[in-house]
Order: C-alpha cells, then structure tokens, then sequence
C-alpha cells in the first residue's frame, strides 16, 4: 500500500496538522442554527431539491430565425428584433404554491444555450466545427475541470435526456435542432469572428499556447461577456415599462438626425432608442404570456386558495408589464422579472442584484405603514425569491461553469453600508433579509455584508446568527476600503464620494460602481442604490501566478506537455532577484496578449451582441442615447486583470528565496528536478485526491527526494505574521497592482487588479506540477487571494490577519479570506461574539473581505462519502455558497484540507 | 388524441427533462409517461398543420417568412406561436 504524505510526514515527526487551536470533538458536529421556511417554500423547494439543470432550444430557436431574416438591419436594432421574437416565444410555466412567478426558461430550473456567443461546443464530437473549436487552446481547459456528480447536474446522458457541456440536460428531441442551430452560428459567433481576428495580433500563437497550458482560464468575450455587476431596477420601478417606451419614443424624435457635436456616434442614438423599444416590447409580451397562463390555471384549478393565488399573480402581471409597481410584492415581482430579463440577454454570470432591501424599502415602509402586508408575509416573500434565484442556471461551456463558477451564478444581495451622508443605510428590510436567508439556506442569494464602524450593533450579531447555520453568507467586505478603490478608479470619469456610497458587490466579491436615484412613491421621495457601471466579468481573466513561476523556472517551456509557452529567457536565474525579475517579465507578457486578444472579443460582442435590456437600465443610457458599446454607463473602466494562487506563488517564492539563494541548501537545478519527479509522489489524479496530505507515494522513489521536499515544506510559509514570506506578497501586490493600470480596454481605459480566483485553484492546480513550496503535483493552490495554504498557518487567527493585511487593500477591487471554523469554536452568544471580534479586527486593519465555514471538517468527510445523505450541506466555496454535492472534487478536497480552527 | 404521453399535454407544467406537475392532481409525475385519456393536447410543432416533418425530429416551418423557409423541430412547444394552427 503506497504511504500517503501525511503519513511520510508522521514517520518523519513532522507534523502537518489541518486543525488549530486544540482537537475537534469526536463525532460529526451539527451547525448550531437551524431553522426552517414557510410550509409554502419548503414544498417549493424540496421539488428544486430533485431537479435537474435542465436545456431546451425555444430561446434561441426564435432568436436566429428573427435575426437571420434582418441582414441588412442596423446591428442594434436587429439584436433587439431577434430579442423580442424570442421573448415573446417563451412558454410560461407557474407551479402550484408560487407567489412570484416567471422562469428564465421553460423548466423549474431551466436555461439555455446561445449559439450566437459560441457554438463550437454544441456540436457533436465528429463536426468539423467542434475539432476546430478543439484545436484552439481555450478548449482545454474543459479537460481538468469536474462538475460534482450529484444534485442537479447532469454529468451523464440517460434515457432520452442528453448531457451538454457536462451539467445540462436537455431531450434527445431537441439536440439535432441544437445542432442545426449551431452550425448557423458558425462563421459569425462571437467566438468565431473574435478568433478570427484575434489571429491578426503578431503574439496570438503565444495565447493560444497559454490556453493551452492553463497558463490562463479563460476567455471573457465570448463565454460570459457580462455579468459580476451590479443591475439598476431604478427606471422600471420610477416609470413602469410603458413610463420608458415613452422616454425613450419622445427622445428618439429628439435626436432623428441630429449628431449634435458627435461625429462618430452622435447620430446612433436613434437607433439605440429604437432598440430600446423594441427589446422592451418583447419583455411586455413575455410577461404578458405568463399572465394569460396564470387566469388558464385559475380556471383549470377547483382548489379556492390557488385559484385565488394565479388569479393575484394575474392581476399583478398585467399592472407591471405596463405601470410602476405600488406595492412591496408588485416591485419584488418586477425586480424578479427584469433580472431574468436581463440574464436571458445574455450569457452571464454574477448578476447581482445590490441593495435590494434599500431599493425596496419605500414599498415595505408604505405597506406596513398601510396594514397591507405584515412582517412574516414579507419574510416569506424574500424565501421565495431565494429559491428563485437558486434555481438560475448559466448555461456556459464545462470549463467556465465548471471549473471557474462550480455552477454558481452569484445574483449576490449586499446589506448594510452607508446612505449618501455617511451614515449607517441599514434598514429594517434588511434584518428581514437575513432571517429570510436562515429559514431559507439556500446559495443564492448569497449575501455581502458592506462593513462600516457605523452599523448598529444587534445586526452585525444577526449576521453572525446567520454565519453560524453554516450557509457561509454574509461575508463581510470594507465599505470604506471599496470606496478608496472606486474613487482612484472611476475618478476620472467623474465618480464622487457620494456616488462611492452607493456602491454594492456585484458577483462574488467585485467592488462595483454604483448610483443614487430617487424613487418616487405615493409622493414621497427615496433616494435608492443601484449599478452604474459596465460588467467586471470582463478583461483578463485568471492568470495562474504558480504556473507562470514554472515557466519562469523552466525557460518558458510547460514541462508537462513539452510546449514552449514562452520565448526562452534564457537567464541563469543566479539570484532571488532575477527569479523575481523574469517572472514579472512573463506575467507582463501574458496580460499584454490577453488584453489585445480579449480586447477584440469584446469588440465583436458590441458591435453585434451589445446589451439592450442591461443597458437600458444602467444610468446613464436613456439620458444620453448610448448603450453600453458607446460609452453609455456612467462608469466604464470596468476591465480588470484576475490572477490566481496567490499564495502558493507567494509560498514558493519564499521557499527558493530561503531553500535555493539565502540557505543554499539546494540548487536550483536540483530543486527543478525535484519538480519534474514531484518529489518522489503519484499525480493528484492517479490518486484521485487533490488535497496535499493524501497525495500518494511512489514506489519506485526510494526517498530520494524525502530530505528536500521536508525542507520545502518546513520554508517559512504566509499567514503566520512572519515578515520573510508575508513580504514577499507585499512585493507582488506593489508590483500587480500598479503594473494593471498599465493595460488598455478597448474602452480606452485603464485595467485595474482584481482578485479572486472563484474555483480555478482546482482546476489549475491540476494542470501545475509540484511547486517549490512543497505542493505536489496536480493539487489544487491555495483557495482565494489571502487564504493561507492548508495546514501552514500555525500561529492562529489573528497572526493571519496580520499577514493579510500587509499590503494597502484599496489598491486592488477586491482581496479574498477565507476561513473555516469548528461549530464548537463560536458556540452560543460568546461565541458570536469572538466572531465579529476577529471580523472587526481584519477590517479595521484594513483587510477587504473576509467570509467563514463554520463546518465540521468530518461532516464534509462524510458528505463526500455518503454523498446521498447530504443534498442540502451548503459549504462557502471562494465568494459564494454552493451545494456540497455541487462541486467538483478537487474543491471538496481543497475545502476538506482547509485549516480548520477549533478556537478563535 | 388518445393516449398522450405528459410532456405532450397542457395539463402538466415542466419541473425538468423528465417529470413536471400535473396540473390536475398536482402530483408529480414522469414526462413520458402516459397521461389520462381526458388530458388537453398541448400545442408543438409536431402537432402543427404549418409543420413539414423532414425527419425523425426536424422539419420545416411552412409559415414561416424566410426563403428558404426556416427549419422547425416537432418537439417545440408552441403554446406562444400565433401562427400555431392544429392539425385534425
Ligand atoms: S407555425 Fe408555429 S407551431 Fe406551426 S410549425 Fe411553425 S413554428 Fe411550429
């Protein structure tokens, strides 16, 4: 029986210990909160619970063959022709016991592909077109990235039900008419006319290599070009969709003809109003078709309280398909109906919906003020919406969904932070939000708290209620911090600090520009938050910082595949310094390609796939008659460089600098080859386990490379407040975070550093091989920017404060820590209390983010092996919360071998 | 029409690709399973006099305004299409 590492580590009295602060009790711990949702939304929910990511073709059936017949069209008017068509096809489904309906599809949980982005994918395996879409790199990552095989997804075909892209099941009945529709596509997509001009860069074959090689996840402009921002219900909610139609006809006649001073763009604003109208025309008829299937069912139905129900959901159908919404449940069904109109645009992910217990307050305060709704109908609304929100899919391809997203969506909810004058904007909503999300633990909507020294107290000790039942939301993020960023990065397009108040988390955690508007309701006057900025889904996305340093330590070349990726540097690499120096050199080197080339993705995208409905919404579209393509968001310098593995980069680098340049107890050459043997050990694939302690030994090793790889683990590792490994993250964040505002959008803007690595610690880390910090093979990195390694942060909590906090946060949109704590550690009320004791210390050092599991360690042993027993575990994966049975597996074993602590 | 299967009836509301809720009885039931006898016909393009059937799945939609006229596959609900006319 080969030795696992753990046990080598044993032998040898090393300790490599994932728990801190003591012994967990024995057996499997519960999570200390539990409560559960109205009988209404547990029936709801307990069908979601059984449901399968399902696919069908109407969307996009009616989409091409509305566009195919406008040829000659202006490309905005006939996007938003083809939109309608398609809107206006969509069969609505309502189920029995719903309060708020309408569906992004014609399923429970449904959704769709969208040929137009890409449709190499689609097509079956022998189609030339999928070879082609094969060859070039971007394909390859779908390859080491693993949807979980239980809950909704389909991972497998069965019966007459289709597996596509790994998690979507779609009726054998409609695959050909997929394929058909497909290969209309090819040849004008946007992943085909990027990639056919992409190719005109002189470095494109040094993309495609990086591709290749996981060097970088993906691209943004064709897979999901829109999406981690934050959505604006402002102008439905102020005006109802026929107040806009009227806007925006009025001001078509305005602008007929007239460039008025801009001689590029001036003259497109009427095309951009008609689009406007057309694309709302769709929505319209959308609602209107759910509304005739509601006043069917209320016939069809003998039982007196539902025929009642369809007969409400009717009447409220029909008022906002025209009008402004007077109450709190038509707003809510309003806000719900333009963001599955917005998601149904486009192919997106992390569209958020803000504040929404701010956006909606003036109808909660009216109507309880009024007697028409009480505080529990409200809370059972907002469980309502949750299992809406749960039940988005993002149809995208494996790699995307899969190894980027775990499947998630991030429709995030942000609470608390400041109204325009500063102070607290926590509202009473906003408690109800929360109790919401405990009755109904579900993922999304996940939650972010928006810290300020000036939120009452009782809520942050709810928000540790709600941490504490394991749903792992709300995270907490730095209202203060954000607003540092926004300032450096939109003022130059006019943000000011007011505006910097509004902001909101848009996706997982991405700091988003917002705006103040104010809502008119029974003539009173509310000013309300919401998204004013293009989408922060967009840029260069995912750059793995361990797998760069391989290629800086292997002259360029991937040593797994023998590919050159690079130039060879050519370098002796004599000194820390050169190390350092060249590694830049190739990370400049690959956001440099991959801004050019995504750059031209993104531009096909506007010019033939702009966002109508998204834009509509942004301020300041319908003022100023430009869409998104043209600049119309207030703030548009929303493309961002991502990177990946921060850390463990961070321990490597200390490692060499310690191990092979100060303590010259290694070459470098040794260590290299050391590397390329994975000191002695199996793949993590082989062994079919990604975390580090239950990597395999080879037999045929000999323990040969014992001796060195101890050292490398014992080098001084981040998160322990030593300064010889933390400086060297302070290093890289001065370097990352003024290197990124060097590169160029096609908006002419500058980039600015984001950090995030969502899920692509798995699924990179399975394509890395070993690293000099003692991480072997086909492991996954360090999850999140600031998380300490697994099992290396040996000084407790507060010394990895310490560490995080090295570096100035406001440099960057974001930063991420995770950390995971035993039930047991934060019990009762004292317990509560050392939570928010160690939040409140993080933020006030200035950290950005900071989120937990509270989770037992063994439980998580036990789900992965008795999947079956735990369809409902919610774990906090990197910025979201997703189903346990969800995930693949080398994030459940990332999430296992987290460093559990057992007091704080 | 006798002997609908579920997923051709507008009785049932589509819960996923394989089962949905019976509309009537608001029990659960499987997609292709038969429906009782009674259950309305739902409308799809199979079930469309404006459907050419040219294989096993696909067809052609004669009401279509484009030329050539644009594809249609027999299994599209067509609850939405204004131009839907049932066969006898
Ligand atoms: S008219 Fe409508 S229902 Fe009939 S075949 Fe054409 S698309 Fe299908």
């Amino acid at each position: 029986m080969a030795k696992k590492l753990k046990e080598v580590l044993d032998d040898a009295g090393i300790s490599m210990d994932l728990q801190y602060g003591g012994e967990s009790p024995e057996g499997l711990t519960e999570r200390e909160i539990k409560k559960s949702p109205h009988p209404r939304v547990q029936k709801l929910k307990d069908i979601f619970m059984d449901t399968l990511s399902s696919a069908n073709n109407e969307f996009p059936y009616w989409y091409t063959r509305e566009y195919m017949m406008h040829d000659n069209e202006i490309p905005v008017v006939r996007r938003a022709k083809a939109l309608r068509t398609a809107f206006s096809h969509l069969t609505p489904v309502i189920f029995p016991g719903e309060l708020l309906v309408m569906r992004k599809a014609s399923f429970f949980r449904g959704s769709f592909p969208m040929p137009w982005l890409s449709e190499g994918f689609y097509m079956a395996h022998e189609d030339d077109f999928y070879q082609e879409a094969l060859k070039r790199g971007s394909a390859s990552v779908d390859e080491h990235s693993k949807f979980g095989q239980g809950g909704g997804n389909v991972t497998k075909s069965f019966g007459k039900v289709i597996s596509i892209a790994g998690k979507f099941g779609m009726r054998q009945e409609e695959v050909p008419a997929l394929l058909k529709l497909a290969k209309m596509w090819a040849g004008k997509s946007v992943d085909d006319l990027g990639n056919k001009y992409e190719k005109m860069v002189p470095e494109y074959p040094v993309k495609e290599q990086i591709m290749r090689s996981i060097v970088c996840m993906f691209d943004s402009g064709f897979t999901l070009p829109q999406g981690r921002e934050v959505i604006n219900y402002y102008y439905p909610l102020e005006y109802g969709f026929d107040g806009i139609i009227k806007m925006a006809t009025e001001l078509k006649a305005e602008v007929a003809g007239k460039a008025d001073g801009d001689g590029m763009v001036g003259m497109n604003r009427l095309y951009n109003y008609e689009a406007v109208i057309i694309a709302l025309q769709g929505v319209q008829n959308w609602i209107a078709n759910y509304s005739k299937e509601a006043r069917r069912l209320e016939k069809l139905t003998t039982d007196k309280i539902q025929k009642k129900e369809y007969k409400e959901i009717a009447d409220r159908l029909d008022w906002i398909e025209h009008n402004p919404p007077r109450t709190f449940i038509e707003a809510l069904q309003m806000i719900e109906t333009i963001h599955l109109a917005v998601l149904n645009e486009d192919a997106i992910s992390g569209m958020s919906p803000g504040r929404i217990g701010q956006i909606l307050y003036p109808y909660f305060e009216q109507d309880i003020e009024a007697g028409r709704i009480t505080e529990d109908e409200v809370i059972e609304l907002l469980e309502l919406d949750r299992l809406v929100k749960t039940s988005i899919d993002c149809f995208a391809s494996t790699g995307v969904v899969g190894g980027v997203l775990s499947g998630n969506t991030f429709n995030t909810v942000s609470i608390g932070g400041v109204d325009r004058f500063g102070q607290s904007a926590v509202n009473r909503l906003e408690y109800l939000i929360l109790e919401a999300a405990v009755r109904n633990a579900m993922p999304q909507s996940t939650i972010a708290l928006l810290y300020d020294e000036k939120i009452p107290e009782d809520f942050l000790m709810l928000a540790m209620d709600v941490i504490k039942s394991g749903a792992g939301y709300p995270a907490f993020m730095n209202s203060p911090i954000a607003q540092e960023f926004l300032m450096k990065q939109y003022g130059p397009e006019g943000m000011n600090l007011e505006d910097a108040r509004a902001w909101a988390i848009g996706g997982c955690l991405e700091t988003s520009p917002c705006a103040w508007k104010p809502l008119h309701l029974n003539g009173k006057e509310y000013f309300i938050p919401g998204g004013a900025g293009q989408p922060t889904s967009v840029g260069v996305h995912f750059i793995s910082m361990p797998k760069v340093l391989e290629l800086t330590l292997f002259n360029g070349v991937d040593p797994r595949t023998n590919e050159k990726v690079y130039e060879p540097h050519n370098r002796k690499l004599n000194s820390y310094d050169e190390v350092w120096d060249q590694f830049t050199k190739y990370w400049q080197k690959s956001v440099e390609v991959l801004a050019w080339t995504n750059n031209i993705q993104h531009d096909i995208w506007r010019k033939n796939n702009m966002a109508v409905i998204n834009s509509l919404l942004k301020p300041d579209c319908l003022d100023n008659g430009h869409l998104i393509n043209e600049l119309g968001y207030r703030y548009n310098g929303t493309f961002n460089i991502e990177s990946a593995g921060t850390i463990t980069l961070v321990n490597s680098l200390a490692a060499l600098k310690k191990l092979v340049f100060d303590d010259k107890v290694v070459t470098l050459a040794k260590l290299k080859e050391a590397i390329k043997d994975n000191f002695g050990f199996k793949d993590a694939r082989e062994v079919n386990s990604f975390s580090l302690a239950d990597q395999e030994k080879r037999d045929d090793s000999a323990g040969k490379w014992e001796e060195l790889h101890f050292k490398t683990l014992q080098a001084p590792k981040y998160g322990n407040d030593d300064k010889y490994a933390d400086e060297i993250l302070l290093q890289w964040e001065n370097f990352f975070c003024e290197d990124s505002s060097k590169y160029e959008s096609l908006y002419g803007l500058k980039m600015y550093p984001c950090q995030i690595s969502v899920s692509t610690h798995g699924a990179m880390g399975s394509a890395t091989l070993a690293t000099p910090d003692g991480r072997l093979s086909g492991t996954t990195f360090a999850d999140a920017s600031m998380s300490a390694y697994p099992g290396t942060d040996r000084n407790g909590p507060y010394a990895l404060l310490n560490s995080a906090t090295i570096w100035d946060h406001s440099k960057s949109q974001n930063s991420q820590l995770n950390i995971k704590i035993h039930p047991t550690a934060v019990r009762g009320i004292e317990g509560s209390r050392k939570l928010l004791d160690l939040t409140r210390a993080y933020m006030r050092k200035g950290g950005f983010h900071v989120q937990y599991n509270i989770v037992d360690s063994k439980v998580l042993k036990d789900a992965q092996l008795n999947p079956k027993n735990y369809r409902d575990l919610m774990v906090r994966v990197a910025g979201f919360t997703q189903y346990w049975v969800e995930i693949g597996k080398s994030v459940q074993d990332e999430l296992i071998s987290r460093t559990e602590y057992e007091g704080v | 029409m006798k002997n609908l299967i579920y997923k051709d009836t507008r009785n049932y509301s589509p819960i996923d690709v394989t089962k949905g809720v019976d509309l009537l009885t608001g029990k659960i039931v499987m997609a292709d399973n038969t429906a009782p006898e009674n259950y309305e016909l739902r409308p799809k393009c199979k079930f469309c006099q404006n459907y050419k059937e040219e294989n096993e799945f696909n067809g052609e939609c004669e009401a279509s305004m484009s030329d050539p006229k644009f594809f249609a596959y027999g299994d599209m609900d067509s609850v939405t299409c204004g131009m839907y006319k049932q066969i006898n």
